[in-house]
């Protein structure tokens, strides 16, 4: 410093006339004095600007008589110094390590990493602190609620979650934005991921920022940067491990009709002969304890009395109180990580291991151990090498079998008055085939063939352990001015080894075996057609990748030009191989199997009929190629304006496809203007102020589509022994890419002080030709549906991310800010059909409605006109008048334009506020999401269902009993017999349409952290102590019935996540 | 430092060579089991998908037929098009909904649909006279698929075959070709019997007489479908004709003698008289446990009739179901058998007024069927009364073959008057003879999608 300013000194008083002159100079640590690469020079008034050698040494032309040389760093504090005409000598700079790192972030996007200040396109950036203020095993589902434009939504896909950046890019093609681990995306299950290796998650949300990714960036990228050596650090310890309870599922909030309500269902319907043919039936299905009562009432063999008081027992029994009891357990999940890292003058090395043991409240296990290994070496003074290996290994393990896994007889689900176990806790059983049946059917010659669906989970279980092995070397080369040359090249194999295996106990054994036995009652021998012994199903799969990336690289600044090119060419390929078998008779202490014979039909024990012994082997094998070209450059001018573009054409190895139309061609550009370097802006109170504003176009090519026909070969016939095929894909030469088009507007902000600090984006994502599903008249006989380039949609939306602080005392509190609006509309449809049925949806899953002029996903119902005072049948409108007729209301009489259109069945608004607050070492965060405008349909009773699966919604005590309910209750009366027209009307009527917004709060997290230094003799560098709860709850709801909007409201879905809680240290030596 | 430039080098040069060559790497297939077919062994392939060809006939048409009733609490039980196919409704029997399998219209016309690809697909592959015999054997195959679908489909939406007529009543769609772009559009009744009789005497010109199974079409089966088609459309010497052709080929008859009546399903699938192995998809009606067998067409068997054990199971409440598949299963038969062809050229034999030759058959096929050592021949005293005999034993013998239906049309076109009657909740309802409604109605879905004319009532 003193240095410095002496010089400093001394060229003042030099001064002379001359016009400009060159800048050399140093640039060390202020800590070790050791020199620092890549440090950012510029003049504040001349823009030039340049980067530090890695020896430290710089040159710049100075061409003002009087200028301010900005010198910055990712890990340093920024200086300002002033330099003046004449110059000669040299600067010797040194910089203080900055601890905060908040002065500038990073964006990775996987091609190149770039200060975001100099990006042009649209990027959310989750860094480390923030990404470790959840608990969770996988890396993706701390995002929700946190990442910027980021929601995960869990209504459009079964089962799953969709994860989406800033809306739909697309209708029917593939949804989920591509993700990428560091360099390449990641073929391999995303779970591998441990959360503890993540340094930051950088999300491409624009064309600008995605186009670079092509054809698989259409719907967003997600960038995931794991934690990175570095040359030149101290060996550094970080250990870190927390432990999770989550509460069991709440099976109250699966809202089935109630033992009482279903026992009279079932005597209603026994006493309307509606199970006859299933009591007379030759397949003997089981019969529930109810009808059993029944029929021995009708036989005499049990008085009305006795009957009534059995009846009367079970309905005072719910089943729920039994999965409480026996089966459902807490939550735990278990994580341990560990780093080690350090790096020389010319190496740095980091390894990390981890290991997470879950166990959910069905028992089921989940474990999984990783290790890293992540190395850098300069090789030769200008080459670096670096190379990298991670090894997962996980397994998962079926557990028991919860309330929605055991159902009773054929098509009927648990009936709610069933019994788990009897008083001393001894598994009871539930029907399967009738009793009275399995009794004596064999004479004792057959295996036993009760189900006892407490224990049934012992003997039935699945395995799946899985490898993983990623394997990075890359290697990067300094050429001569500016040029590098970079080498990449990852490889990728994982493997998973599911192994059903069906226990002789279990009873789908049993159930098996029994069925395939041939009993001579005459000489009383028995063949097993299935052999005596477990049934073991290996499943396994495997996916090995292969990535090759070429790539250019060029960075240069000169007088007031700072140019970076990047050009490349990159090769993928992609193998999944499979294959799948079966084995019967297996024993698996012995570990030898028995032998079916397949290739004959064998009669069913119980119905005669014959059927072969399923033995499929089934072989797959898929591969994927991609060869990607792919330009990038930007150019800036005095460090204020930049532009920037993008280009890359992709292809593949799609099916049928002439090669020529397999490549398809993506762009971007960008601009931005960095106001406050201006030399007009004299905005003190806002020092940074910058413009961006960029346009691009991406793709997107169902891969599954192809331009000739294909069959699939299936398996061998067994008629005739030889290999059959069906239809795989029929040709559809018409269909072509999607195409969306992307504009991006954003200005970057920040207040003095960093009070406050943000970001507001506007964007306008237009898709043509996008993928839609047409109803075609089937006579064609290519199903009832053919994919075309059906629609256009446009999506207009508004990200805005502002953080600020509001006290900076001994209690630090900060805000931020995400809220996102988001409003899809189709522009243009050629769809054909427009019956009314075809956009009301029911209360599960949604699908697509797809209107013009209205959002992608939309909740339509039918017009609602009461029910019925006479007998409690629902009405609607057909043709302006009253109808019953529910044929017509729900059919081709029915059209959109009678139907009525609710809103939008996703939210058009969501986002986060996240507060935190942070007293000497505490710290404590607070993170609430909310979702507005949009609505979705509650379930309620179907009867065609209640009566043919037993399973019926707890709006069956609500329902219409006699004249004047109609005034209580909307809900139907009971018909007989159901009618399926009449409960699709009900169940789609705009009578059960709720409003869906809701504010949750999410998590909250708290921290405590023991410093060295502090005045305390501790043993290592940082201690810190931390608290989360998760899924706290829903703080409030538009809808009265207490539902939670972001789930399937439906009686066969899982319910939400109960809360969980985790406690963790985090130790630093 | 020469030596690593020239590493560095080779290393860059190796990259670059990996990138271009993979340009090549794009010809690979994406699924290793997703084939293009091109080959003879690939056509054969679809038509050996038994799932869609042998296990997969249509309901409708024994469904709607008399050879069984149901319950009351049953019947309530059904889904609405159930009820009303049982009930002879005149809309709402086949909706596309979320089941397509239960819409017998989707369900021939994906058949049809996978025959047309099999054609057109054959079309490339050149016929050389090394493969010609195979060649000309799969082209036989697909002929024939196509014309069965069309034939059943014209049993179930057109009205029976009548000369005066055809050239204007509502057929069926024609599609013969697999491009889906080509719209939909009903032919005339004559258009299409003179396509599946062109599809059948094509076929029967390729095909060969023996295949690896009778999952396959063979020249006798041909023969003896397009017999059938000249039957329905009551040209009864072409149909004699033909039945002939087809028995010269294969005439075998199983004696009924040698089975097991205390077996659930006496008749072994395949068995030595199936000339082509088909069986029905099953309706909510027709599952065992509901299909009643009326007790008096059950009494009309005599006590000798081995059929009486042999096809039906006593349900010991009054009652009968039908066991006696050629399918060996609950699923009625649908293919064609040489019992049936007997009787078709035994009843063409009586219309021609050959009576003689009408009983040899009658017997040839009833010495079969009768227990052993009580059989006496049957005898006529005029063309008459030899018919009536031999459409009486063709009630009994083809009952659940799926083609009760069709005779009905067919003979109450001759004037024999059969209309049919339910009791549903105590209420008749009657559908008489050369009612419309023994067309039945198109899906709705399709008269909407395709604008073509709904069977008129």
């Amino acid at each position: 410093m003193k240095i410095t300013s002496i010089v400093c000194l001394f060229l003042l008083l030099m001064g002379t006339a001359r016009s400009q002159s060159t800048v050399r100079g140093h640039v060390r640590d202020a800590t070790n004095d050791r020199p620092i690469e890549n440090v950012q020079l510029h003049f504040s008034v001349s823009g030039k600007q340049t980067i530090s050698k890695q020896d430290g040494s710089f040159t710049i032309l100075l061409t003002v008589p009087a200028d301010t040389l900005v010198v910055t760093q990712l890990n340093y504090k920024t200086r300002r110094i002033p330099v003046r005409l004449p110059f000669s000598g040299s600067l010797s700079i040194t910089l203080e390590p900055d601890m905060s790192n908040l002065e500038e972030v990073i964006v990775n996007t996987g091609y190149q990493q770039l200060p975001k200040e100099r990006a042009t396109g649209s990027f959310a950036v989750v860094n480390r602190s923030l990404y470790n203020q959840q608990v969770s095993t996988d890396v993706l589902s701390r995002l929700d609620g946190v990442a910027n434009g980021f929601i995960a939504d869990k209504k459009t896909q079964q089962g799953g979650v969709n994860y989406t950046i800033r809306g739909l890019s697309t209708i029917q093609g593939p949804r989920q934005p591509l993700i990428v681990l560091d360099n390449f995306p990641y073929e391999g299950d995303i779970n591998n991921i441990n959360p503890n290796d993540v340094e930051s998650v950088t999300l491409l949300k624009d064309a600008a920022a995605a186009s670079i990714w092509g054809s698989r960036a259409g719907n967003g990228v997600i960038v995931i940067t794991t934690r990175k050596s570095r040359l030149n650090q101290p060996l550094s310890v970080e250990f870190n491990a927390n432990f999770t309870f989550a509460g069991k599922t709440d099976l109250g909030a699966i809202r089935r009709i109630g033992s009482p309500d279903y026992i009279d269902v079932e005597r209603f319907l026994y006493d309307k002969g509606y199970y006859a043919s299933n009591i007379s039936s030759s397949s003997r299905p089981g019969l529930s304890p109810v009808i059993e009562i029944l029929l021995k009432k009708t036989a005499g063999t049990l008085s009305s009395v006795q009957a009534d008081a059995q009846l009367n027992a079970l309905k005072s029994i719910d089943v729920r109180n039994d999965f409480n009891k026996y089966v459902y357990q807490q939550a735990t999940r278990q994580q341990y990580a560990v780093t080690l890292k350090g790096g020389s003058n010319n190496m740095a090395w980091l390894l990390s291991a981890g290991y997470d043991k879950n166990l959910t409240d069905l028992a089921a296990s989940y474990t999984r151990a990783n290790l890293r290994w992540e190395s850098n070496y300069r090789v030769a003074k200008n080459t670096m090498i670096n190379a990298g290996i991670y090894l997962t290994q996980s397994n998962t393990g079926s557990g028991r079998n919860g309330y929605l896994d055991i159902s009773g007889a054929g098509a009927y689900k648990l009936y709610p008055y069933a019994q788990l176990a009897d008083n001393n806790g001894n598994a009871l059983t539930i029907d399967k085939l009738r009793r009275s049946y399995t009794d004596t059917a064999g004479g004792g010659r057959l295996l036993d063939w009760n189900y006892y669906p407490l224990n049934d989970y012992r003997y039935n279980t699945t395995s799946t352990p899985a490898q993983d092995v990623l394997i990075n070397l890359a290697i990067q080369h300094k050429l001569f001015a500016g040029l590098t040359a970079d080498i990449k090249y990852q490889y990728e194999k994982q493997q998973s080894n599911q192994s059903l295996l069906q226990g002789l106990n279990s009873y789908a054994a049993r159930d098996l075996i029994n069925r395939y036995t041939q009993i001579n009652y005459v000489t009383g021998d028995v063949v097993n057609r299935v052999p005596i012994g477990a049934i073991l199903t290996n499943n396994n799969s495997q996916t090995e990748s292969h990535s090759i990336r070429g790539q250019l690289g060029f960075d240069r600044s000169w007088n007031e030009h700072a140019v970076t090119l990047l050009a490349g060419a990159e090769y993928r390929q992609t193998d999944l191989t499979g294959s799948f078998f079966r084995t019967y008779g297996y024993d698996e202490q012995l570990m030898v199997a028995g032998n079916v014979d397949p290739t004959t039909a064998y009669p069913d024990f119980v119905t005669g009929t014959k059927s072969f012994i399923g033995t499929t082997n089934v072989f797959s094998g898929r591969y994927n190629r991609f060869i990607s070209f792919f330009g990038n450059g930007a150019y800036t001018y005095k460090g204020k304006y930049t532009i920037s573009g993008s280009l890359r054409k992709d292809a593949s190895n799609m099916f049928g496809v002439n090669t020529n139309e397999k490549w398809t061609p993506l762009f971007s550009s960008g601009i931005t203007w960095d106001v406050s370097r201006e030399s007009f802006y004299r905005l003190k109170a806002l020092p940074y102020l910058k413009f961006r504003l960029t346009y691009g176009s991406s793709g997107n090519a169902d891969q599954s589509k192809s331009s000739v026909l294909t069959i699939a070969y299936s398996g061998a016939s067994p008629y005739t022994q030889t290999q059959y095929a069906v239809i795989g894909q029929y040709p559809n030469p018409e269909l072509r890419w999607e195409k969306v088009n992307m504009l991006n507007a954003g200005v970057d902000f920040r207040l003095k002080s960093e009070r406050l600090s943000g970001t507001i984006e506007y964007y306008v994502k237009q898709g043509r030709d996008l993928f839609g599903a047409d109803q075609i008249d089937y006579t064609t006989g290519v199903g009832t549906s053919i994919i075309k380039n059906a629609a256009n949609m446009t999506v207009k939306g508004l990200d805005i991310e502002l953080s600020s602080l509001n006290t900076t005392g001994k209690i630090k509190w900060s805000t931020t800010l995400n809220f996102s609006y988001n409003e899809d509309k189709i522009t243009k449809l050629f769809l054909s059909n427009k019956q009314g049925s075809a956009f009301v949806g029911g209360p599960g899953l949604l699908s697509l409605t797809r209107v013009e002029g209205n959002p992608v996903y939309g909740i339509y119902s039918y017009r609602w006109a009461g029910l019925d005072p006479a007998n409690g049948d629902p009405m609607g409108y057909l043709n302006g008048q009253v109808s019953k007729n529910y044929t017509n209301l729900t059919g081709a009489a029915t059209q959109l334009s009678d139907i009525v259109y609710n809103g939008r069945a996703l939210p058009a608004v969501f986002g986060a506020i996240r507060n935190t607050l942070t007293y000497r070492a505490f710290s404590l965060s607070a993170n609430i999401t909310y979702k507005f405008n949009y609505y979705f349909k509650k379930e309620s009773i179907n009867y065609s269902q209640l009566f043919s699966t037993g399973t019926g919604h707890s709006d069956y005590e609500k329902r219409w009993q006699q004249p004047g309910d109609e005034l209580k209750t909307d809900v139907i009366s009971m018909p007989y017999p159901s009618n399926s027209a009449r409960d699709a009307f009900y169940n789609g009527s705009e009578i059960l349409v709720r409003k869906g917004d809701h504010i949750r709060l999410q998590y909250i997290s708290l921290s405590y952290e023991f410093k060295k230094g502090a005045g305390l003799p501790l043993p290592f560098q940082r201690l810190q102590c931390y608290m989360t709860m998760n899924n706290i709850g829903i703080l409030w709801r538009a809808n009265k019935d207490g539902l939670d909007p972001d789930y399937h409201t439906a009686t066969t879905a899982v319910p939400p996540p109960p809360m969980s809680l985790s406690l963790g240290l985090r130790v630093a030596f | 430092m020469k030596t690593i430039k020239k590493v560095y080098i080779t290393i860059y040069v190796l990259a670059l060579s990996c990138l271009l060559s993979c340009q090549k790497q794009l010809d690979t297939k994406p699924d290793v089991r997703l084939v293009v077919p091109t080959e003879l062994k690939d056509i054969q392939a679809l038509l050996d998908n038994y799932v869609n060809i042998n296990n997969r006939d249509i309901g409708s048409l024994e469904t709607s037929a008399d050879s069984y009733y149901v319950t009351d609490a049953d019947y309530l039980a059904f889904a609405e098009q159930i009820r009303n196919m049982y009930a002879w409704k005149n809309e709402n029997i086949f909706t596309i909904g979320t089941i397509p399998s239960n819409n017998d219209w989707y369900l021939l016309y994906e058949v049809i649909n996978i025959a047309n690809n099999c054609i057109d697909g054959l079309s490339k592959i050149d016929r050389t006279p090394k493969n010609a015999k195979e060649w000309d054997n799969i082209m036989g195959q697909a002929l024939c698929l196509r014309a069965k679908s069309f034939l059943s489909a014209a049993f179930v939406w057109s009205l029976a075959y009548d000369d005066n007529t055809a050239a204007t009543d509502p057929g069926i769609v024609l599609r013969l070709s697999s491009d889906f772009n080509i719209p939909s559009a009903r032919a005339s009744v004559k258009q299409t019997y003179e396509q599946v009789i062109r599809d059948f005497k094509e076929a029967i010109r390729l095909l060969d007489v023996n295949q690896l199974s009778v999952s396959r079409f063979s020249k006798p089966a041909a023969y003896g479908l397009l017999a059938r088609t000249y039957l329905s459309m009551r040209n009864y010497p072409a149909a004699g004709l033909y039945a002939d052709s087809c028995l010269k080929l294969k005439s075998t008859l199983i004696d009924y003698n040698t089975f097991n009546a205390a077996l659930t399903f006496p008749f072994a699938k395949f068995n030595a008289e199936v000339l082509f192995g088909q069986c029905l998809t099953l309706t909510a009606a027709l599952n065992m446990s509901r299909a009643k067998i009326d007790s008096s067409f059950y009494r009309s068997y005599a006590d000798n009739d081995l059929r009486k054990t042999l096809f039906f199971r006593n349900n010991n409440n009054g009652s009968y179901a039908f066991k006696g598949s050629y399918d060996e299963s609950d699923k009625p038969f649908a293919g064609i058998a040489t019992d049936e062809v007997y009787l078709m050229r035994a009843e063409c034999y009586a219309r021609a007024g050959n009576i003689s030759a009408a009983m040899t058959d009658l017997n040839t096929l009833l010495a079969k069927r009768i227990k052993t050592g009580t059989f006496s021949a049957i005898t006529a005293t005029n063309p008459d009364d030899a018919l009536n005999k031999v459409l009486t034993e063709r009630k009994k013998e083809l009952v659940f073959r799926n083609v009760r239906w069709m005779d009905i049309k067919r003979l109450n076109k001759e004037g024999a008057n059969i209309s049919l009657k339910r009791i549903i909740s105590n209420e008749t309802i009657v559908l008489p003879a050369n009612s419309r409604r023994f067309a039945l109605p198109l899906p709705e879905e399709i008269i909407r999608l395709t604008g073509m004319p709904q069977n008129q009532y």
